[in-house]
């Protein structure tokens, strides 16, 4: 959770909320569909995983993100 | 979202709201803080595209919400890969000029872009009020990929220019051209014809538009060349291309827009004046850091 935190943090400068599980898209001013690409791309160089092109507009907030990210990395 | 008095643009808005209500935050950001003046010139070319649109504007409207998530995709790609993902005509082709349901998606979407994208409406008014403004009384105009016409609209409306053509490698474009230009009420005579540039007749002008084009050619200094020997000495072209844009169509990669510049010096032109457009919500400088698309507008001269 921490590193993708700090991705969130890094990539949203203006947004100085809390970064938790509930947090959605929504809640973030700059969070449109193009920067959900790059956070996912982003998410996959820092963990070394690949999402299917499906799965980047999946998680409804950043619990679920996380969930996505533990089930590849379990699976590697 | 928009002040009392803008009608087109308001107007516009509401059918595009309709289609695709989960853009309304990204549309707030793109109006917040604009000028007057910005809204003036935006609702201006909402007025062409209504006309455009005619009774098919929720068509236009839904057309611009596909094209936004149809290029999520290159996004994707460009940002793993740091290049487009085609880079040959040919295969362009395959995948997207010869299907001409998607080709009308695809217009319709880049048509409502130039109200909805900040940099794509900040590059028709840096045209109109800059390059249009500054050209001679009695100015020969050329377009060479006319598409939607309102470059071409503005320029052939100015009280200086004597002729205005548009070329096109393509029979279905030129005719959507005219058709666009008959519905936007221009009363301007207008030649729209089918020409390659790589073949360019022994003509030439005094104001030639490219927008949108190199982008699109596997050899843009070719390209650029060409229209050299096309611009009249001392005659004046306006380049634009976007740098960092992944679109399904994009071939040759522009990174910075500094290299836009470099290509049009190389070609023999001589630089007036240039613009780089960030998009929506971002500065120049967060564009350049975040590889974000930056229109990268140049204004050159032929000594």
């Amino acid at each position: 959770m921490d590193k993708v935190a700090a991705i969130i943090r890094d990539m949203f400068e203006d947004y100085d909320g809390p970064v938790n599980d509930a947090l959605t898209a929504e809640q973030v001013p700059d969070w449109d569909s193009l920067a959900q690409v790059k956070l996912m791309v982003a998410v996959e160089s820092e963990f070394g995983i690949r999402f299917e092109s499906r799965e980047i507009n999946e998680p409804a907030n950043v619990g679920e993100l996380v969930q996505m990210i533990e089930k590849k990395l379990a699976k590697k | 979202m928009i002040p009392d008095g803008y009608a087109n643009l308001s107007t516009l808005l509401e059918h595009q709201l309709a289609v695709y209500p989960e853009h309304r935050r990204y549309l707030e950001k793109r109006f917040k803080d604009a000028s007057p003046e910005h809204l003036r010139l935006t609702d201006e070319l909402a007025g062409n595209v209504l006309r455009i649109a005619g009774d098919e504007v929720r068509t236009i409207c839904a057309d611009y919400k596909w094209m936004v998530n149809w290029t999520l995709n290159e996004e994707l790609y460009f940002r793993r890969n740091g290049c487009y993902r085609l880079s040959k005509f040919a295969d362009a082709y395959a995948e997207v000029y010869s299907n001409i349901p998607l080709m009308t998606q695809y217009v319709n979407g880049i048509l409502a872009s130039q109200i909805w994208w900040r940099n794509h409406t900040e590059v028709l008014g840096y045209f109109r009020d800059t390059f249009v403004a500054g050209n001679p009384k009695g100015f020969r105009h050329l377009e060479v990929g006319p598409g939607h016409g309102l470059f071409l609209q503005l320029a052939s409306a100015s009280p200086n220019c004597a002729s205005a053509e548009g070329w096109d490698v393509s029979p279905a474009s030129i005719a959507a051209t005219r058709e666009a230009l008959t519905r936007m009420g221009n009363r301007h005579k207008i030649d729209l014809v089918e020409m390659d540039i790589t073949k360019p007749p022994a003509r030439q002008f005094d104001s030639i538009t490219f927008s949108e084009v190199l982008e699109h050619l596997e050899e843009p200094l070719a390209a650029l060349k060409s229209l050299h020997g096309l611009l009249a000495p001392g005659g004046r072209i306006f380049v634009n291309a976007p740098a960092n844009s992944p679109m399904p169509d994009h071939l040759y990669l522009f990174r910075s827009p500094e290299e836009v510049v470099d290509m049009m010096k190389e070609a023999g032109f001589d630089i007036v004046d240039t613009l780089f457009a960030p998009p929506t919500g971002a500065s120049l400088e967060q564009a350049r850091k975040q590889l974000l698309s930056v229109s990268a507008v140049v204004i050159g001269t032929r000594p």
